[in-house]
């Protein structure tokens, strides 16, 4: 990958994006797999949820599948926002 | 010399045929119980002719018709 | 078509499989599976099945619910005797997972209706009780080139295998023909326990499971033993018999045959 940082953020627009703070695990990875189910290999899902548990487990399950977690952020309200490249099959 | 039968290696005297293999091993009905050596089946009057020799993979296929 | 919230919850222990996921789950969901005989190898092949969500189920059984049954039947309960057992299976299907199709037929399997029943599924599991009925289904389904799993359970003891078009012997391959009336027991005769029925039924279900999903290694070319007394479990490699009557290169099995003395007598005494 020989991408600059500027085209690297600008590829980080999502495709799609989801919102699993109202479920717990393992709902909160069964969703996330689910959305991404629905996207093509490369596109971005942004992903909405809680810290603890979720946002230890989700990017590491994601990471297992052969997902690439491209950014894990904190926002404002204490949630966090995570960005996940949907694999090849 | 050894042979293996069901998995499990058994010492036999040499010159076994496998219709002496299925009394030795006291394996009931033998007429419906199907044997292979090696993966090939072996099957009526061979049984008494098919000699074993060492290292040979013995199994006995056992009908079991239940289900219901 | 995507899951709905309630199926993915519902499925969420097969979707969160890397090998399932939901397009694996999906394919459960559009599979079709015919179970032949209701009893201790179909009824927890059935709820195995229906509780993954395979999509239709088809349920052949003549007969109805008795007492005896219970104690390995599982899909049937005390308030069920009596009925046939297509609908009683039904019934415990339906309240399980009302994602499942069952389409049943209360009736016999034979020679006449085989091809016709097989045709409209994806996978067929051998649940029945007796050897004519079993190479029937052999036949069939080899001559139709379905794949199915077939089981045999007596007292503590059981065996499994399956075959794919192309992939591996038959059940003819191994045994060649029915032994006469009598000449080997089977459960009725000799009695079986309840839970190694369950051990054989739910593996025929993982093997319909695994077909449809397409994970795994099938018991292709391979006969399961499981001794319940002494635990073990041994996969047997088997080859393919050149002169098999029906999956041979030069067949003399070309369509199915009723080979049922004594169901026929049982036909002939209830149609009397």
């Amino acid at each position: 990958m020989s991408q600059t940082k500027a085209a690297a953020a600008a590829s980080l627009q999502p495709d799609a994006e989801l919102d699993i703070t109202d479920v717990v695990c393992p709902m909160t990875f069964v969703k996330v797999k689910a959305a991404l189910d629905d996207l093509d290999e490369g596109q971005i899902l942004a992903v909405r949820l809680n810290d603890g548990e979720p946002v230890q487990n989700v990017p590491r399950s994601l990471k297992d599948e052969g997902h690439k977690v491209l950014k894990l952020s904190e926002a404002a309200d204490g949630t966090y926002r995570l960005l996940v490249r949907r694999a090849p099959d | 010399m050894d042979i293996i039968v069901s998995g499990v290696k058994k010492t036999f005297a040499e010159g076994l045929t496998v219709a002496q293999l299925l009394i030795e091993e006291k394996v009931e009905s033998p007429e419906y119980v199907t044997v292979a050596v090696n993966e090939e089946f072996v099957e009526g009057e061979a049984k008494a002719a098919r000699i074993l020799t060492s290292g040979d993979q013995v199994e006995f296929l056992y009908f079991m018709g239940g289900g219901r | 078509m995507a899951l709905s919230d309630a199926q993915l919850e519902r499925y969420s222990r097969n979707v969160i499989l890397k090998e399932i996921g939901v397009k694996g789950q999906k394919k459960l969901l559009a599979g079709k599976v015919l179970i032949v005989g209701a009893g201790g190898l179909g009824a927890p092949a059935a709820m195995y099945l229906a509780a993954a969500g395979v999509g239709v189920l088809g349920l052949a059984d003549a007969d109805r619910v008795d007492l005896s049954n219970l104690q390995r039947q599982i899909i049937h309960a005390t308030p069920d005797v009596g009925k046939p057992k297509v609908a009683s299976a039904r019934e415990t299907i339906q309240a399980l997972n009302p994602d499942v199709e069952v389409r049943t037929l209360e009736g016999l399997v034979q020679a006449d209706n085989v091809l016709e029943l097989v045709a409209d599924y994806d996978f067929v599991i051998d649940g029945t009780d007796n050897f004519p009925a079993k190479f029937l289904i052999n036949d069939a389904c080899v001559l139709a080139g379905k794949p199915f799993s077939h089981a045999g359970i007596i007292r503590f003891k059981g065996q499994t295998t399956t075959w794919v078009p192309g992939q591996g012997a038959c059940y003819r391959c191994l045994f060649v023909a029915p032994p006469p009336p009598d000449a080997v027991p089977t459960c009725r005769q000799a009695g079986v326990v309840g839970a190694l029925a369950g051990v054989l039924g739910s593996l025929q279900a993982m093997e319909a499971v695994k077909y449809l999903t397409g994970v795994g290694q099938l018991l292709t070319g391979r006969l399961l033993t499981f001794d319940a007394l002494s635990m073990d479990f041994r996969t047997i490699k088997v080859a393919r018999r050149p002169n098999c009557a029906v999956c041979g290169p030069t067949p003399t099995i070309l369509r199915p045959v009723d080979l049922q003395p004594a169901v026929c007598d049982l036909k002939a005494a209830k149609t009397a």
